[in-house]
């Protein structure tokens, strides 16, 4: 029996970075998935006033800083959201407004300086220890992050990959999506993301004992009801009124082949398990902007599931 | 955050209308149904009816800062559940969630079931001639019953239609809903109370078969009952015992809000608090405009006897039919001062969309709390089984019917006294608003590094956080509510240590709770799943 722990969409947090390193031995698993969405959605400008003095607007609510103890504490904060503090000036500020190209550079610069941050610490602390880790970057990660992900010695990139598990279990992994409002940096249309999985599922031993780990839900699994947007992407109905936004490409090839376990992310609301036939597809939801580390552990056993359960880290 | 800093992503979405968190909040402190049906037991008291609704809102936006607090600090959580869970431990999540958002459900049933025969069926049979059936559905235990059934059939449906299309008939009936009650109040505030007096006897006559002089016949039964509650006035301390009675009105703007979306910023926040408390304020205006026009035309003594009439005979005082032999309906009274039938029809049916904007709400919030509950290994996995041709949660469905019917027959046949529960739905969901409450006032101090990177961390009342000071006015509420509704030193409201099938009916929901929670942790530990360990918090160092 393998013993799995999954989280995916940590969106830049370096609490939950540190806590998914650390799952393997609060959990006792074998090996750690990170699903799609590594990286976060936002830069907040940290802005000099002179002297030690500096005015940081986070979560709309302004913040003058006096001294190196508060900045420290305030660029904490700011990455505990899963947000890039940005240390600039007025002047700065200014030319950036004129000319915001410029800021996709800084925001590049500051989410891949994050993951070489991330795949030093998984290097450090995994260094003596035997847990297998693999990151599938998902939608909104940019193709750079592969390359980071490449460079480390400790973790694996599973993208595009037929991974074995163990002796029983292979991995397919996937961080393309379909379609999103957003036109996210892997997003295609249903017909090449079916494509795209089954190049992998070709390749597999045994596809029913396989694990697909696709960051997108399938289509009506109840792991992919998020708000339905008005052409604005505004919430109908105060975000009561949700609509399935999955993959009609995941969901025919789940159904086609029957692997035993799908994981899946990128819908942060969907948080849940629920069964196509005879597959197990788990979304345990995100909620980084807390640093709570959501997951899942999955025993995984010969032809079935030994057992499961949703974590809140 | 300026936008020029945030990049596109997915679920970066704009903020929700505070228009459409309104109207859900609006409809959950619902004026036509739980307003008028509580208004009508409230006959009895000596606090004025409008003080007492002033006071209530007041205490009640405190729970709108609590909530819209807790939204920005940990949004799209799952509520009090995951709230509770996380600051305040599993165990006591999961047993006030599950009490207050799943098991007391099952008591709302035959009180959904009761407004739904005397707003919706009643009045539309009177108007359409059916007689005898509107009498059946009125004054029998076999009518309230098959009230409940339809009821129950109704939410189930809109359940298996889901909380999209569920949202789009809420809107409409909002809107169909509001000109109704316009119509109803125009109605009030033009006629005159000679005009009703006749109207209510011509009307009662024809619709409902009545013998003539139903309006003085209702004033003595009302006066025999001991109606005395005024409009408005009377002691503070008589004004504050109305309260416990209130609230089963209006103590639910937050229903909602745990699913408002993301939090991006204090904007949010504060689009959260003006949600629920522009429902609050409106609904509470609208609540005093419509008992002023009650008042004006009806007759202030008239209205409260009627409803003191009308509780007395249907709560088993007495035996002998009332002289007006159904619900006084406020809407169907104002009605009556038409003789044209198509806009007595009209405005009964606009009035009617009322319950049917809100009665699915009964069951929303339960299936997710049940949802929860599988995910987390705490009930098995088939009760979050989703039928895949329909998308219909047929199993949790089930977990709230099956008992539903059973309660509802208690209920509606008063079998072990389970009519005089009423205030029990309330209490209960009190006791779960409670902790959420507490989880609220300690959040700060719990879990700081998550209170201090939250959009309201900057609020602060003479340096105390403002969700902790919201939280202490609000559970000091809450507290005097649960003291009076268990303790009831004056005898008001009949649920507490005196009524055994209150206390027992009560306590046996907690014991279940508990007895679902502890039994499956212990069946997981077995399977090797330790609840505690997949609750904590990772070590992040």
């Amino acid at each position: 029996m393998t013993k799995l722990f999954f989280a995916t969409d940590i969106h830049g947090s370096d609490i939950c970075w540190s806590k998914f390193l650390n799952a393997g031995k609060f959990y006792g698993a074998d090996v750690l998935l990170l699903g799609g969405d590594m990286t976060g959605k936002a830069v907040v400008p940290v802005i000099h006033q002179g002297g030690k003095n500096y005015r940081v607007t986070l979560l709309e609510q302004v913040f003058d800083i006096s001294n190196d103890d508060e900045l420290q504490d305030m660029i904490k904060r700011v990455r505990s959201r899963g947000y890039y503090p940005y240390l600039t000036d007025p002047d700065e500020i200014a030319e950036l407004e004129k000319s915001p190209e410029k800021v996709s550079q800084i925001f590049s610069h500051e989410v891949l300086k994050v993951i070489q941050q991330w795949m030093d610490l998984a290097d450090k602390k995994l260094d003596s220890s035997d847990m297998k880790v693999y990151c599938c970057p998902g939608n909104d990660d940019m193709a750079e992050v592969d390359e980071l992900v490449r460079s480390s010695r400790r973790v694996i990139l599973a993208e595009g990959q037929v991974t074995p598990l163990d002796g029983v279990h292979e991995m397919i992994a996937s961080g393309w999506s379909n379609r999103t409002p957003w036109d996210t940096h892997r997003e295609e249309d249903e017909d090449q993301l079916r494509v795209r999985y089954e190049a992998m599922i070709s390749k597999l031993k045994d596809p029913r004992n396989a694990v697909f780990n696709i960051h997108v839900p399938p289509y009506k699994s109840s792991l992919d009801e998020a708000p339905e947007l008005d052409k604005d992407l505004r919430p109908k109905m105060a975000g009561q009124a949700l609509k399935p936004v999955g993959s009609i490409a995941v969901r025919k090839v789940i159904e086609e082949t029957q692997p035993l376990l799908g994981l899946h992310g990128h819908i942060h609301e969907g948080r849940g398990a629920s069964r196509i036939g005879k597959t197990l597809c788990i979304n345990p939801g995100s909620m980084y902007e807390q640093g709570t580390l959501l997951g899942a552990i999955v025993v995984l056993g010969k032809n079935k599931i030994e057992n499961y359960v949703l974590t809140t880290g | 955050m300026s936008n020029l800093f945030v990049r596109k992503a997915t679920g970066l979405v704009r903020s929700w209308s505070v228009m459409d968190a309104f109207i859900y909040a609006f409809f959950s402190i619902n004026l036509i149904t739980l307003g008028l049906y509580s208004f009508s037991q409230m006959y009895y008291f000596e606090g004025g009816m409008v003080n007492a609704l002033i006071i209530s809102a007041i205490f009640i936006f405190f729970e709108v800062i609590v909530y819209a607090g807790l939204i920005a600090v940990m949004p799209r959580s799952g509520g009090d559940y995951v709230w509770q869970s996380r600051i305040l431990g599993g165990a006591v999540g999961f047993i006030l969630a599950v009490t207050g958002w799943w098991f007391i459900l099952w008591l709302w049933v035959p009180l959904y079931g009761d407004m739904f025969r005397h707003i919706v069926v009643v009045p539309l049979l009177g108007i359409l001639g059916a007689k005898d059936v509107a009498l059946w559905f009125a004054g029998t235990q076999n009518g309230a019953f098959t009230a409940s059934l339809i009821t129950l059939a109704i939410v189930s449906i809109f359940i298996a239609l889901g909380m999209k299309t569920y949202a789009r008939i809420q809107k409409f009936s909002f809107y169909g809903g509001v000109l109704g009650l316009l119509i109803v109040i125009v109605l009030l505030l033009t006629g005159s109370n000679a005009a009703f007096k006749a109207g209510l006897d011509a009307n009662a006559v024809s619709m409902f078969g009545t013998q003539p002089g139903v309006y003085d016949a209702t004033v003595a039964l009302g006066i025999d009952a001991g109606a005395i509650t005024p409009f408005s006035g009377g002691a503070l301390l008589a004004v504050f015992l109305v309260l416990p009675y209130m609230v089963f009105f209006n103590l639910w703007p937050n229903w909602g809000a745990t699913l408002y979306g993301e939090v991006r910023g204090a904007t949010d926040f504060k689009r959260n608090v003006a949600g629920m408390g522009w429902a609050l304020g409106i609904t509470t205006l609208l609540g005093i405009l419509l008992l002023y026009a009650i008042s004006k035309t009806i007759g202030w003594d008239f209205y409260v006897q009627a409803g003191a009439a009308w509780w007395n005979y249907a709560w088993g005082y007495v035996t002998e039919v009332p002289a007006l032999p159904v619900w006084p309906y406020p809407a169907l009274l104002a009605a009556f001062l038409t003789t044209n039938k198509v806009l007595q029809f009209i405005v009964v049916v606009l009035m009617s969309l009322w319950w049917f904007g809100w009665s699915g709400t009964v069951f929303l919030s339960s299936t997710r709390v049940i949802f929860a509950a599988a995910f987390d290994r705490l009930l098995p996995e088939k009760v979050a089984e989703v039928n895949e041709r329909t998308g219909t949660p047929v199993n949790a469905l089930l977990l709230m019917v099956i008992p539903s019917v059973f309660i509802a027959y208690m209920f509606n046949y008063n079998v072990a006294n389970f009519q005089s529960l009423t205030l029990a739905s309330t209490l209960v969901i009190a006791v779960t608003f409670l902790g959420t409450t507490i989880a609220a006032i300690i959040l700060p101090y719990r879990k700081p590094a998550l209170y201090k990177a939250s959009p309201i961390a900057k609020y602060n009342v003479f340096g105390i956080p403002l969700i902790t000071v919201a939280g202490v006015i609000f559970g000091g509420f809450l507290v005097f509510l649960l003291y009076q509704w268990i303790f009831d030193p004056n005898g008001l409201y009949g649920i507490g240590i005196t009524n055994t099938s209150s206390i027992i009916y009560m306590l046996s929901m907690y014991v279940l709770a508990a007895v679902i929670y502890f039994g499956f942790k212990s069946y997981r530990k077995r399977a090797g799943i330790d609840m505690d360990k997949v609750q904590a918090e990772i070590p992040v160092e």
